[in-house]
């Protein structure tokens, strides 16, 4: 009887715990999703954008460290493994769609890519999918600067003008793109087509003048996200002039505002002057004192 | 008669040989100075890592002190210069008080600097590359000047009590008597000496005003070039100067106070002095308390975004404490005991005295430290314990060896030379017994 006691609390406490302890690990696992974003970078390289996203306290989270495999094409195998990696500090991770991909690019007008994490100690097993049907822009520029931009897409195996889809114009600069004229976007005609006029006469461009002008398609449903850019001399010139060796009250030793010296050693000059004649004047005492 | 009394102030007024008290005072000092040079060499071996001096925090109590020091000083000028010049005769008696202070105060001042340096040798690379255009080199070059005008008031005064003290050669013994000759055996009374001397004197005391108002001004200019909340004021200057004449009064109580106790001067820092001095302590302080109100109560109102933190910091934050107690102590309280004629008597005088320099070290903590915690811009990826700032024990030990050590010099000095000038002192009985139509 003792020994039946001695097993029966260690049993019960086992018995009544430990499928609460496995439901309890189960229900801190959050969900997660893989967003997958396409961009055509110039009409030279490819990029894909994976975000990593769950539901954390009832808001959505970008979620750091959740390692992501990217496949090309609908099928998950390692064949068609184009990159994998960790979602970064705000949740996202770029892969460059590789040379080696280009045989599974080329078999169809539109791609599949697919997004995979596997379960981890806080969140489920991640998914993600994305299809594009391929395109590009064409940029150019006709007289009077005005910017001239064709959207096509693949449709079999012709490269055909697309209507209706909304494209920025503008030029270049650090991390955005700025509007050419005071329109925002414009919707492409039946020929694919936008122009816009180029009305940022002073914009400063590089050391001869040139600035770069871009097209855009952002963040479509069908396309993803598309570039198109030309370099044209339509900026201001813009040659730096360094002010390093000028006379400034934050220039170098030896190079203070010509007022600012003579200020300065006017009352050094001044005020020490009368210090050196006061030890004349002791010598003149001393002098005074031994006659 | 009148030689009669000439000797009895001759005798009442030559340096004494230290007593009991004195010497347990000059070894506390020493002791003091010497945890501080300890402190001192620690911070060379191992670097200011041995102080709480980081990113955020840079200037700590040692530019406290620094400040403390320049402020203090300015009474030389005060007292030596403006009261002369506008012909004020009491202020006499506390002319060699006054210079002293200002000389041991503004020799710390340029040593506390080069102890904030960290690599004291340095201190070269500032005449070999220094800038014209930044006030550091201002305040290197009024220092310097003032030390150099605050020496030669101090001296040439001292030259006719110098030629007294030179006769009394057994009773200085070699060494004082050597210094003496060779400070002063030129001096021999001579009208043509005196002439000298006194134009000196007055030079002096018109040159020494607008340096004195410079050196603190370009202390002030230290901070308000700066773009930081709590230093980015035009009221910087004239806030400074009627602190540090306010410190350097307070100071002159205590002195005037400790000399006159210790050598048993009460004939010569009367009961008048004592109430005059506390009246000019009085309207400082008022003048000081109205710059305090331009200069916290015009931030406080508008009460920008950028500078809210700093101002609640000092307000009703973590440096409230510090802050109304500098105020009342460097400012209200002593207003309140020296308004009064009974709160002008010697003891109350020196407590309010102490009072004003207590406070007024801890008000130049608040002008340094406060600011420097809540930059406008703060700083990312900085370990927490660099946003709170409470100084190391070699910081303290090396500030308060600081101070010990401008004690020490006044000491030596009151030591070696008359605290209150002697011949002054004869001219001036001599004139108060002469009828008043002939002074």
């Amino acid at each position: 009887m003792k020994m039946f006691k001695f097993w029966l609390l260690p049993m019960v406490w086992i018995i009544v715990f430990t499928p609460a302890i496995l439901v309890g690990q189960t229900a801190d696992k959050n969900t997660l999703s893989l967003n997958i974003k396409y961009f055509n970078d110039y009409n030279i390289t490819h990029h894909l954008l994976i975000s990593a996203k769950s539901k954390i306290e009832g808001k959505f989270q970008q979620i750091p460290n959740i390692p992501v495999q990217v496949f090309i094409s609908s099928d998950a195998n390692k064949a068609n493994l184009i990159g994998k990696g960790v979602t970064n500090a705000k949740g996202v991770l770029l892969i460059n769609i590789p040379a080696v991909a280009q045989a599974e690019w080329l078999k169809s007008p539109n791609q599949n890519f697919i997004a995979v994490s596997p379960a981890t100690q806080k969140f489920e097993e991640g998914r993600g999918e994305l299809t594009i049907t391929k395109a590009k822009i064409k940029i150019d520029t006709t007289a009077g600067h005005i910017i001239t931009a064709k959207l096509v897409a693949l449709v079999d195996t012709t490269w055909t003008a697309i209507a209706a889809v909304d494209m920025v114009v503008g030029v270049k600069r650090l991390s955005s793109i700025l509007n050419a004229n005071e329109t925002a976007s414009y919707p492409t005609d039946s020929s694919g087509l936008v122009q816009a006029e180029f009305k940022r006469d002073s914009i400063p461009g590089d050391a001869k003048g040139n600035i770069t002008i871009v097209a855009a398609v952002l963040d479509n449903d069908i396309y993803g996200n598309l570039n198109a850019e030309m370099v044209v001399p339509w900026g201001k010139y813009y040659t730096y002039e360094s002010n390093f060796d000028h006379r400034t009250l934050f220039a170098r030793r030896g190079h203070s505002p010509i007022w600012l010296a003579l200020l300065a050693y006017t009352i050094v000059v001044a005020v020490w002057s009368v210090i050196i004649y006061l030890f004349f004047q002791i010598k003149q005492i001393q002098k005074i004192g031994i006659e | 008669m009148e030689k009669l009394a000439e000797n009895k102030i001759i005798e009442d007024l030559l340096p004494q040989k230290f007593g009991k008290q004195g010497v347990i005072w000059v070894i506390s000092l020493m002791i003091v100075c010497a945890i501080g040079a300890f402190a001192y060499a620690r911070q060379l071996y191992y670097g200011l890592e041995v102080t709480a001096l980081r990113d955020y925090v840079s200037w700590g109590i040692y530019i406290s002190n620094f400040v403390f020091f320049v402020a203090i000083s300015l009474v030389g000028s005060l007292i030596t210069a403006v009261l002369r010049l506008t012909d004020v005769h009491w202020s006499t008696p506390l002319t060699r008080i006054a210079e002293i202070i200002a000389v041991s105060a503004i020799a710390f001042a340029g040593l506390i600097i080069i102890v904030d340096m960290g690599r004291p040798d340095r201190f070269y690379n500032l005449f070999t590359h220094g800038r014209l255009q930044s006030p550091i080199i201002w305040d290197v070059i009024v220092i310097t000047t003032y030390l150099f005008v605050s020496l030669l008031l101090l001296y040439f005064p001292l030259l006719p009590d110098l030629k007294i003290m030179i006769g009394f050669k057994e009773r200085n013994g070699k060494w004082l008597q050597k210094l003496y000759e060779f400070l002063g055996s030129f001096w021999k009374n001579k009208p043509a000496q005196f002439k000298i001397t006194n134009r000196a004197i007055h030079i002096l005391s018109v040159t020494i005003i607008p340096v004195a108002f410079a050196i603190h001004t370009v202390t002030s200019w230290l901070f308000a070039t700066t773009y930081r909340p709590g230093w980015d004021s035009t009221n910087f200057g004239a806030y400074f100067i009627s602190g540090a004449f306010l410190v350097g009064a307070g100071g002159v109580l205590i002195a005037m106070y400790v000399f006159r106790t210790h050598y048993k001067l009460e004939k010569y820092i009367t009961n008048d002095h004592f109430d005059k001095m506390g009246k000019v302590v009085v309207l400082l302080a008022l003048i000081y308390l109205y710059f305090n109100i331009n200069e916290f109560l015009v931030p406080a109102f508008k009460m920008k975004k950028s500078e809210e933190e700093h101002l609640m910091g000092l307000f009703t934050g973590e440096f409230s404490p510090i802050f109304w107690f500098a105020i009342s102590t460097s400012m209200l309280i002593p207003i309140l005991i020296l308004i009064t004629k009974t709160g002008r008597k010697p003891n109350a005088a020196f407590v309010a005295g102490i009072l004003v320099v207590v406070g007024s070290w801890f008000k130049r903590y608040l002008i340094v430290t406060p600011t420097l915690l809540h930059p406008f811009l703060p700083m990312h990826d900085v370990p927490t314990t660099y946003t709170h700032y409470f100084p190391t024990w070699e910081e303290w030990a090396i500030a308060g060896g600081s101070l010990a050590g401008a004690l020490l010099v006044i000491t030596f000095f009151a030591r070696i030379f008359p605290i209150i000038p002697i011949h002054e002192t004869i001219i001036e009985a001599a004139n108060e017994n002469l009828p008043h139509e002939n002074v």
